[in-house]
């Protein structure tokens, strides 16, 4: 074999066996490593996953939004504005929404009320494809699609009941309607786990059913969703829309975006400071531990260099300890990260990251896990210990040979 | 000339307020195949001649040739690769690591020079068993006797073969039998070609029919017989 590859097999043989000689202060140091990468690379792979699923669920969202207000705050719309928009150019259809939040006493929780008619919207029958079971409620009155946590939360199955069902019916429940009245409604579809962030506490139904439930008249709506031809005009159109319409507020589906990602980036950034204090943190100790050389490894040094080990060869060794000691917790952080977010539902991040609804969305999420992400974490993590271990390693191995001669 | 010194100063520190001269005007010749005792109390400057003689550092003035070689003129990684292939050390205290097994301890000078396993195995094999401690190689150095890792200590010397042999107060720590028997063993290198220098204070070592000369070292200067 060549003797510089020999060479490199002998020093990075005998970094090993240094390593399981100081093996309880490399442990030590492994054990805070890998904690600080599965704390880093679980909030990366959450953050992706939550960003990556908010962004599919809201594609099927409608491109605009039409809100009335009135003296800064929302009312309820009149279905004839939508009549008034007809005459622009662009607009694919426009469909009033009703909704509204529910807050059910007996679970101290906030639902989301939505009341839709998907035969008149353009991507109506999608919708379909956004459900775990059932069906979108079809023409018939008191049906209802629930989120998974709903269903969970209510202990619900999902109707038409068969004949082998038990009594009573666990497809059914009941809210309140403004003058304490229940409306009773069945469940006849759940939505996908897929779609959680946006629908865990989401009650969906048709149009009258909503305006029945929060007695609204048959004239008004929570708001218009308008549907274009050409996405790219979105924002020209909102512009003549609000023009059209001044006591209208005017949302776009790229300002929902890009609220969403305000949002997770606030509370992302938030965490991710602290998690990066972290790192710095475990960076400082690791200076901290490569500089302080003890006697003995300083004696061990001394007597390498004698014995003709060069500078380099042990600046070599102490760069093999460092970069295993950094792969190896580089792999088991992201492993454990995967499992934790796989698994654990990343149990750590869930208040932090989906904290703002009573029914905290179940995770699902399945994180993508790209070269581009690896290496993101890699330079993130793996490189700072490197530079805050070479510099204090440079500095150990410049002991002087002659100090294997004094004793 | 094995080791050639003229007017050789080592000063430390060299412009500070805590200068110290360790050698002044070093004059000394040693032929290959020769064994030399340094001589001289604590202090003297033994170890710092040693020191120049074994390419650990470079002399402040003067000439040092080592093997031919000008070590005034060598850059530290030089000094580095000269030392590896002409010097084998043999520490007062032994100074082997001692959580390594004695054969991991012989065989540390070959890892830089790209020695496979097998070979560095085969060549401490033959001297361990020379010295006799091969039944001790995995032992960690920690857990034997003074008197094997004296030859542990050896064999780490000569693993690398070289044509010098550094010894730096060999026996302050071995009683009689074992300084004997240190001798004993540096008087069959002797013979087999070696030149050896010895720092000692040990009249044990200066007065061994093997050594040829004796060099008294007082003050950092060379005694003048």
């Amino acid at each position: 074999m060549n003797s510089a590859l020999e060479k490199q097999l002998n020093l990075l043989d005998y970094a090993l066996a240094s390593l399981w000689r100081r093996r309880l202060k490399n442990s030590s140091v492994l054990v805070v490593f890998t904690a600080v990468i599965f704390l880093v690379a679980s909030f990366h792979l959450v953050t992706t996953a939550l960003t990556e699923t908010a962004g599919a669920v809201l594609r099927q969202t409608p491109e605009i939004v039409i809100q009335k207000m009135s003296a800064g705050r929302q009312e309820a719309i009149p279905v004839a504005y939508g009549e008034q928009l007809s005459r622009l150019f662009g607009i694919k259809k426009i469909v009033p929404r009703v909704w509204g939040y529910y807050f059910d006493e007996p679970f101290q929780a906030n639902y989301t009320v939505l009341g839709v008619d998907p035969a008149a919207m353009p991507m109506g029958e999608h919708l379909v494809q956004t459900l775990l079971a059932g069906a979108w409620p079809g023409s018939a009155a008191n049906q209802a699609v629930v989120g998974g946590a709903i269903r969970e939360l209510l202990a619900l199955s999902v109707a038409p009941p068969t004949v082998e069902d038990d009594f009573p019916d666990h497809s059914l429940f009941a809210l309140h309607r403004p003058d304490r009245s229940l409306k009773l409604l069945s469940t006849v579809g759940v939505f996908r786990d897929e779609t959680a962030l946006l629908t865990a506490d989401l009650i969906a139904m048709s149009l009258a059913d909503a305006r029945d439930l929060f007695q609204i008249p048959a004239d008004l709506a929570t708001d218009l969703c308008v549907y274009v031809h050409n996405p790219a005009e979105i924002t020209n159109l909102a512009r003549k829309i609000a023009a059209i319409l001044p006591d209208t507020r005017v949302l776009t589906r790229p300002q929902i975006e890009q609220t969403y990602r305000v949002v997770f980036g606030w509370r992302s950034g938030f965490a991710a400071v602290c998690l990066l204090a972290a790192l710095a943190a475990f960076v400082i100790l690791a200076w901290d531990k490569a500089s302080g050389l003890s006697p003995e490894e300083r004696r061990e040094i001394a007597i390498l260099k004698i014995l003709g080990w060069e500078t380099a060869d042990l600046l070599l060794v102490r760069c093999w300890e460092a970069l295993i000691v950094a792969l190896l917790a580089f792999v088991a952080g992201c492993t454990l990260a995967w499992l934790h977010v796989v698994f654990f539902e990343a149990a750590l991040f869930r208040p932090v990251l989906v904290g703002w609804s009573v029914i905290h969305p179940p995770f699902a999420l399945t994180p993508r896990i790209e070269v581009k992400d690896l290496l993101l974490l890699f330079v993130l993590t793996v490189l700072p210990y490197l530079a805050a271990t070479v510099i204090p390693t440079w500095r150990g191995a410049v002991v002087p040979a002659e100090d294997a001669l004094n004793g | 000339m094995l080791i050639e010194l003229a007017g050789v100063n080592k000063i430390y520190n060299q412009g500070r307020a805590n200068q110290v001269q360790a050698l002044t005007d070093i004059n000394l010749t040693v032929a290959a195949g020769s064994m030399v005792c340094l001589q001289g109390p604590s202090g003297s400057g033994k170890s710092t001649l040693l020191g120049i003689i074994g390419c650990v550092f470079p002399p402040t003035s003067g000439r040092a040739a080592i093997g031919g070689k000008q070590l005034a003129r060598l850059p530290d990684r030089f000094l580095t690769i000269h030392r590896r292939q002409m010097i084998g050390f043999i520490f007062q205290r032994f100074n082997l690591l001692s959580q390594l097994s004695v054969l991991e301890n012989v065989t540390l000078p070959l890892l830089p020079l790209g020695v496979g396993p097998r070979q560095r195995r085969q060549r401490a094999g033959i001297l361990l068993e020379r010295l006799a401690i091969s039944h001790r190689e995995n032992f960690p150095a920690g857990s034997i006797s003074g008197g094997e890792l004296q030859r542990a200590a050896i064999a780490r010397a000569l693993i690398n073969d070289p044509p010098l042999i550094l010894a730096d107060e060999p026996t302050a720590h071995l009683d009689t039998p074992l300084s004997r028997e240190f001798m004993a063993i540096m008087a069959d290198l002797k013979a087999a070609g070696k030149t050896i220098v010895i720092t000692s204070h040990d009249p044990l070592v200066a007065q061994h029919p093997a050594v040829d000369r004796v060099v008294g070292v007082s003050d950092g200067r060379i005694d003048v017989p």
